[in-house]
């Protein structure tokens, strides 16, 4: 780890004042310490945001607040999450391991890193970190993307993002120019040559919390997601489903991947199978097969895709099942 | 029931590992590790990191002795020959300058061509009657191919030591699970006569092999001491741990089995590739062709084996070496033959049971053990029911019956015993089962018995905690020595040879219920019944302890460990436990250890066997065998992860 300097700024105008792309707001840690430690990131200052930014849940009637400093450990456990947003609670029960849960926040969460193997090695040279090629691309990609992949075939890590987005997130954040707010499908975005990272988040920006809209009710929702071993790993492939039923028919659904593209990848195609439609077994393959038309695999990854269609269908029985109980 | 005597103090954390001598003016020790699978060292420069703050000392090849290591190479080589050989070491005032400074010494690499297929080195071959005639009587021969990966310890604990020098003697607070393997490896490498060197390892958290042979890290310590002149604690990272602290080899084996329509075995063949790494340790040669010619009654096998010497880390022992990789083979084999022969699975491996071992010419001291373990497994899973998800696995060990030499004495004053050994806890309970053993023959209750054991000073010599060894190869001493310190307060014992004209081995029996799901590829492990032959059981708290974290280990083994490396850069990319998946608490089912006690008079005068190698042995083949009967997708290589059982 290099050397760096640390402050800890007594307003969030100092601390915004003190970032730029030499610098790091440091919350929870559990990604950005990782990256210092092997060399990926080199910060010449950490900036503390934790006595700055809001931390906790407030459920007003309509929608939710989560302050960017809510630890995932919080989302799991909060009531109203479990009972109104049951898809995001699912996620962060299955993210990471309860000691990360109970340390990283939110808004950490959606600034993370990929875990290519290739990328987190100090020793490998790759596109994302400024490099020339993705050795992932015809290397040992069996962890990698399948969708949306381009000069990077890494892809997001993050199991709160897609739920979040399933939900219509919106961020707040907070810049020089004082508070702005950005749709969270826009806050992803594909690296480009030009950013090469998954997130249009500004170097002396920072996230302040997520707004999630309301929504009726007989609103269902689940997180399902694939890994390695039955917890503490990053998802081989996941989905996050938002469901409304009217009657039998489709009327409203959100389904957003995880494990399988740069960022959190929403599944507009297999969406627009659903909307309007009756809710039946082969609606569902026909939508899991919408969300993959598209797929590009990999040498070692082809798996992923029956895989995802087999989440994408399990999510939408499951969810169909709970909405007719 | 009598717990083990150290688990409060390692649970409330008072327990003493290697890394915890916390002396006064100790320094951190830290190695340079090659950034290439194969170079030529041409100049290091170390003056940079020596000038820096709180570097006390630094080695490289130019500054310390051409100490040979691995036959053909030196402690800081000229040629490295895998990513994550040694190149360098400092000692410094903390383990962050220590870090920082690693980075500030200079080395131009000169890069050679390196290989990772790999150099055949001459094979190991054992043959009995005659392959051709085999293969003419049979009227059944499968034919089929099975691989195994790259597994790696990964212990708690990493390898380290703590070392200094107390005038011209040194002491080193090793990680170990064979302190006098490691006293004499170091004092030959450094010159120094071995009653000057003094290894102590109080407790260790888990070795599983690769802490059985002396690896450079303790001498380097001790150089580095030296060179300070003040104590140096070196610990490996888990980076280097999983780089360059040995690993279970991957496998390739080829082989035919023949059998007539009764099933009765008429040839066994198998040819064997194992990837050895780019040294040879001297803990890597696992016998992995040993299980092909003793488990099964056969007149005609040809077994031969051929190490690939790549520019990897080297591979070591791991938990029952050899016998892993061949069992998961050799036991998915037979089940595929029993369905061509229309046999039960089970039946087939009775009707080819064997009492004598063949490759010895000698019976068994228990030729009926594995007989009544599979008897206990198959009737609590009721066999003859068969049902889907349900698999099985039989296996031998070569080792458990004990390796003397050892010495041990007990004293015996006012109703209290203290027992001295030359033996190490791996971190099985042997100061536990050891009391125990004690206390019976001295007729007082095991808490009375003090165990001192981790140390070389008293020179009592115990043997190294492998192939099972230790219980089996000190029980019987302690006994005996006990017994005398009874009549006279103090004793000494040596521990008897074991019996010229029987062979002792270990063997067991699993079975595993587990169910699949086709659309996903998710594995969901039920239940894994174990029954294994150790002998008598001493203490079936950690003789239980045992068969759960063997059947663990196996399970990583089977479902979801694997080494990956990149074959154009010979990069190990999972050189860490994010990547490296180890099985979780989640990952593991209900494990039914259905021993029973088996005490095996012949084989010492206490009776007892070791416990720590046979569970991992036939888990893999189990779990392989029951996914088959789940699927009927017969996967031949481990680990069996989704991509392999998922539905195109």
């Amino acid at each position: 780890m290099r050397a760096f300097r640390y402050r800890v700024p007594t307003t969030i105008e100092q601390a915004v004042g003190a970032l730029s792309e030499r610098s790091r707001a440091l919350a929870g840690g559990t990604d950005l310490i990782t990256l210092m430690k092997a060399e990926i990131a080199a910060p010449e200052e950490l900036i503390n945001v934790k006595p700055l930014l809001p931390r906790g849940i407030e459920a007003p009637p309509a929608g939710l607040e989560i302050g960017a400093l809510t630890t995932l450990a919080e989302i799991e456990q909060h009531p109203v999450v479990r009972r109104r947003y049951a898809a995001l609670a699912e996620a962060a029960s299955l993210a990471a391991s309860p000691q990360i849960r109970n340390l990283a926040t939110v808004g950490g969460n959606l600034l993370q890193r990929p875990r290519c193997w290739y990328y987190r090695n100090s020793r490998i040279d790759c596109w994302l970190k400024g490099g020339g090629e993705c050795p992932a691309r015809d290397g040992e990609n069996r962890s990698h993307a399948i969708l949306g992949a381009g000069p990077c075939v890494a892809v997001h890590p993050s199991d709160v993002a897609p739920a979040l987005l399933a939900f219509d997130a919106a961020l707040r954040v907070h810049g020089r120019g004082g508070e702005r707010t950005v749709a969270l499908a826009d806050f992803f975005a594909l690296p480009s040559d030009q950013r090469r990272r998954e997130s249009t988040l500004g170097d002396d920006e920072l996230i302040l919390g997520l707004r999630l809209p309301p929504h009726p009710p007989e609103t269902v929702s689940t997180y399902l997601k694939a890994m390695d071993r039955k917890t503490w790993s990053f998802a081989l492939a996941g989905v996050a489903c938002v469901l409304r039923l009217s009657g039998r028919k489709v009327a409203h659904a959100r389904l957003v991947l995880s494990g399988v593209a740069p960022i959190p990848w929403r599944a507009e195609a297999a969406e627009r199978h659903l909307l309007g439609a009756e809710a039946s077994a082969d609606r569902f393959a026909a939508a899991a097969e919408a969300a993959v038309q598209d797929a590009m695999p990999l040498r070692h990854n082809s798996y992923k895709v029956p895989l995802l269609k087999a989440l994408i269908r399990n999510s939408l029985t499951a969810l169909t099942d709970l909405a007719c109980k | 029931m009598i717990t083990r005597r150290e688990g409060r103090a390692k649970v409330t954390g008072a327990a003493r590992y290697a890394c915890d001598a916390r002396l006064p003016g100790l320094l951190f020790g830290r190695i340079l590790r090659s950034p290439y699978p194969h170079a030529r060292v041409a100049r290091i420069d170390t003056a940079r990191a020596a000038a820096l703050p709180g570097v006390r000392a630094v080695l490289s090849a130019s500054n310390s002795p051409a100490i040979e290591w691995q036959q053909s190479s030196r402690l800081f080589d000229a040629t490295v020959r895998y990513i994550g050989d040694e190149v360098a070491a400092l000692a410094a005032e903390s383990p962050e300058i220590a870090e920082d400074a690693l980075g500030l010494i200079d080395v131009r690499y000169e890069p050679l061509p390196f290989d990772l297929a790999g150099r055949r080195q001459k094979p190991k071959a054992e043959e009995r009657g005659s392959i051709a005639r085999g293969l003419r009587e049979a009227q059944e021969v499968l034919e089929a191919e099975y691989r195994t990966q790259t597994a790696l310890h990964n212990a708690l604990e990493a390898h380290g030591c703590t070392a200094l020098w107390q005038g011209d003697h040194l002491v080193v607070h090793e990680s170990t699970q064979g302190i006098f393997a490691v006293r004499d490896e170091v004092a030959h490498k450094l010159g120094l006569a071995k009653e000057r060197v003094r290894i102590i390892t109080e407790h260790m958290g888990g070795g599983f092999g690769a802490k059985q042979v002396a690896w450079k890290h303790s001498v380097i310590a001790a150089l580095l001491a030296r060179a300070a002149g003040r104590p140096v604690q070196l610990m490996l990272d888990r980076n280097a741990e999983n780089l360059a602290s040995g690993n279970r080899n991957a496998t390739v084996q080829k082989l035919r089995l023949g059998a007539r329509r009764d099933g009765t075995l008429t040839a066994i063949d198998v040819r064997i590739d194992l990837e050895q790494g780019a040294y040879s340790t001297g803990g890597e040669d696992s016998d992995v062709i040993g299980t092909y010619l003793t488990l099964y009654k056969c007149a005609n096998v040809r077994a031969e084996q051929t190490a690939l010497a790549t520019h990897l880390g080297p591979a070591v022992a791991f938990r029952a070496p050899g016998y892993a990789e061949g069992n998961f083979a050799l036991e998915s084999a037979i089940d595929e033959l029993a369905e061509r022969l229309g046999l039960d699975a089970v039946e087939l491996r009775l009707r080819n049971y064997t009492s004598e071992d063949q490759r010895e010419g000698k019976p068994f001291t228990s030729p009926d053990s594995l007989r009544r373990c599979i008897a206990r497994v198959t009737s609590a899973v009721d066999w003859p029911r068969r049902r889907p998800g349900l698999g099985f696995a039989a296996h031998d060990w070569a080792a458990g019956g004990g390796w003397p030499p050892a010495e041990v004495r007990v004293e015996f004053r006012d109703g209290r015993g203290r027992l001295t050994v030359g033996a190490q806890d791996i971190g099985t309970g042997s100061r536990t089962a050891l009391a125990q053993i004690a206390a019976e023959a001295l007729g007082i209750p095991a808490d009375a018995v003090e165990v001192a054991l981790g140390d070389t000073a008293p020179r009592l010599y115990g043997p190294t905690s492998s192939g099972s060894a230790t219980l089996a190869t000190l029980a019987p001493a302690v006994q005996q020595a006990a017994r005398a310190a009874r009549e006279r307060a103090s004793a000494a014992a040596k521990r008897g040879d074991n019996p010229k004209d029987r062979s002792i081995r270990t063997c067991g029996a699993q079975a595993v219920e587990l169910a699949v799901d086709r659309e996903t590829g998710e594995v969901l492990l039920q239940r894994v019944l174990a029954a294994h032959d150790s002998g008598r059981i001493v203490n079936p708290l950690l003789h239980e302890s045992q068969v759960i974290g063997g059947v663990t280990q196996a399970i990583g083994y089977a479902l979801s460990e694997q080494r990956v490396v990149d074959a154009r850069l010979g990069e190990v990319l999972n050189a860490n436990l994010e990547d490296y998946k180890v099985p979780t608490v989640a990952d593991i089912p209900q494990i039914v250890n259905l021993s029973e006690s088996m005490p095996d008079a012949e084989a010492n005068a206490s009776g007892v066997k070791g416990c720590g190698e046979p569970p991992i042995i036939p888990t893999a083949a189990a779990i392989a065998n029951a996914i088959y009967s789940a699927t009927g997708v017969r996967v031949r290589e481990l680990p069996i992860t989704r991509d392999k059982l998922i539905k195109p």
